[in-house]
């Protein structure tokens, strides 16, 4: 058994996808002074072998997709964007470890329902939803609205670094949870690129605009404080993409090819 | 001395932080010694001084350090150490380049070397006593782990992982600021987890 399989086999399946599974996991065992036992809880992103794959395209596409996951990890921590740091890397066997964010994700917060409360794996961290459907928001003492400008701001600061998220969704973001104000997240860079783009910006927060349409109804107008967020932050892009997204609005995420 | 225990790779990760360092030099000057030295003589001068010896200036926080650690020992289990040993390549791990006579000679003990981090792997099935041996090495003062924020040189880290001009920092213009040795520890720890996909 490889290192990296034992530490999977350690640790407890949170999540399972398509393309990974995910897992809450610890390093170490022990302690160091001025620090907590055991370290620090880590989320560990394992790209399982796809048996539908041939073996040698299946390792290069996982070594592709790990470094470029966190190269936009790090391009993104480098500019300041808030997402989540790197722990450990291992491209060989497809596994990245980052920093496990406590806290809940967006979509939960504006009332939806978690995308995989039915998916397999351990659920008893999640928190009791029935709970939370009176007021989400009232847990982290925050409003809809003041979320969309920490979400517009996120974006605003990841475009300015030109990098594409690829996949912008409510599920894609977490409020953290801190005792002071709450600072939201961006997560889950597996589809990103990085590009200067308008266009790329453009569908970027075209697909986000979708994804609110779709999850959640009755919070679409709210999609507007979101772009005026981000307005403010990459004031010298916005004119580019708001004219981009203007466009894409009127033909969809993909570009017509013809002629 | 502190030890913790990587279960995966059947190790014990063995940390010392000493201070008021007398002998970086003599420290330097037995490495180099003992890795030419020949015969049983030759074996037991490495096996002396058979740690990873780093300036302790360098390191933000011991996640910076363990994560370079685990870099390494992952390196090792997989056959694709940069360097000789699983305690260089901690040191090669640290340093944002490849170039290891740079890393050894920014992040390794060098002849003033006044704090140095010592660092021990063990595999799990050995029994040795390692602070024992580390103090027969360095001549310091043995102090608790949590000593090191006293001892990071925040200005000389960002100036050799060239964070000075990043988004990240630039607001935040005041050195003493902890928020901005906070953002500067996360951005080292992460560079160091992702170097072997870093370009």
């Amino acid at each position: 058994m490889t290192p990296t399989v034992a530490l999977l086999e350690s640790s407890t399946l949170i999540r399972q996808g398509a393309e990974a599974k995910v897992y809450k996991s610890y390093l170490y065992d022990g302690q160091i002074s001025g620090s907590d036992a055991r370290g620090e809880p880590i989320l560990l992103k394992y790209r399982f072998n796809k048996q539908y794959r041939h073996p040698t395209l299946n390792s290069t596409l996982t070594r592709q997709r790990i470094a470029q996951e966190t190269r936009s990890l790090m391009k993104c921590l480098r500019s300041g964007v808030h997402v989540p740091g790197l722990r450990m890397v291992d491209a060989q066997e497809g596994v990245i470890g980052i920093e496990w964010i406590e806290g809940e994700s967006v979509r939960v917060l504006l009332g939806a329902e978690d995308e995989e409360t039915e998916g397999t794996g351990d659920t008893s961290d999640l928190p009791d939803l029935e709970q939370l459907e009176h007021d989400p928001l009232a847990k982290f003492n925050t409003t809809s609205s003041h979320v969309m400008r920490l979400i517009g701001t996120e974006i605003a600061k990841m475009h300015a670094a030109d990098v594409i998220h690829g996949d912008l969704t409510t599920s894609n973001m977490m409020l953290r949870q801190r005792s002071d104000e709450g600072t939201e997240v961006l997560i889950d860079f597996g589809l990103s690129y990085v590009s200067a783009l308008a266009e790329d910006k453009a569908v970027d927060l075209y697909v986000l605009e979708r994804a609110f349409a779709s999850t959640h109804p009755d919070s679409e107008p709210l999609f507007q404080t979101v772009l005026d967020a981000y307005s403010k932050i990459n004031s010298k892009e916005w004119k580019a993409v708001g004219r981009k997204l203007d466009e894409v609005r009127l033909r969809g995420r993909k570009r017509s090819m013809v002629g | 001395m502190e030890t913790i225990t990587y279960n995966n790779f059947e190790a014990k990760v063995h940390l010392a932080l000493f201070t008021s360092v007398e002998n970086g030099k003599e420290i330097r000057e037995r490495i180099i010694k003992a890795s030419t030295a020949e015969g049983a003589e030759g074996d037991a001068a490495r096996e002396a001084v058979n740690f990873a010896f780093v300036d302790a200036k360098l390191i933000a926080s011991p996640r910076h350090l363990l994560t370079a650690t685990y870099q390494s020992l992952l390196a090792e289990s997989q056959e694709s150490l940069k360097t000789k040993t699983v305690h260089s390549e901690i040191i090669w791990s640290l340093n944002p380049t490849s170039n290891i006579t740079e890393a050894l000679r920014r992040f390794g003990v060098n002849d003033n070397s006044s704090t140095l981090l010592v660092v021990r792997v063990v595999k799990s099935s050995e029994n040795l006593d390692v602070e024992k041996n580390m103090k027969e090495v360095v001549q310091g003062n043995l102090v608790p782990l949590s000593e090191l924020e006293n001892v990071t040189d925040w200005s000389l880290i960002s100036k050799y992982y060239k964070l000075n001009s990043e988004v990240a920092v630039t607001g935040l213009k005041n050195p003493n600021d902890t928020k901005r040795h906070k953002i500067i520890e996360e951005l080292v720890t992460s560079f160091v987890a992702m170097k072997s996909v870093s370009s």
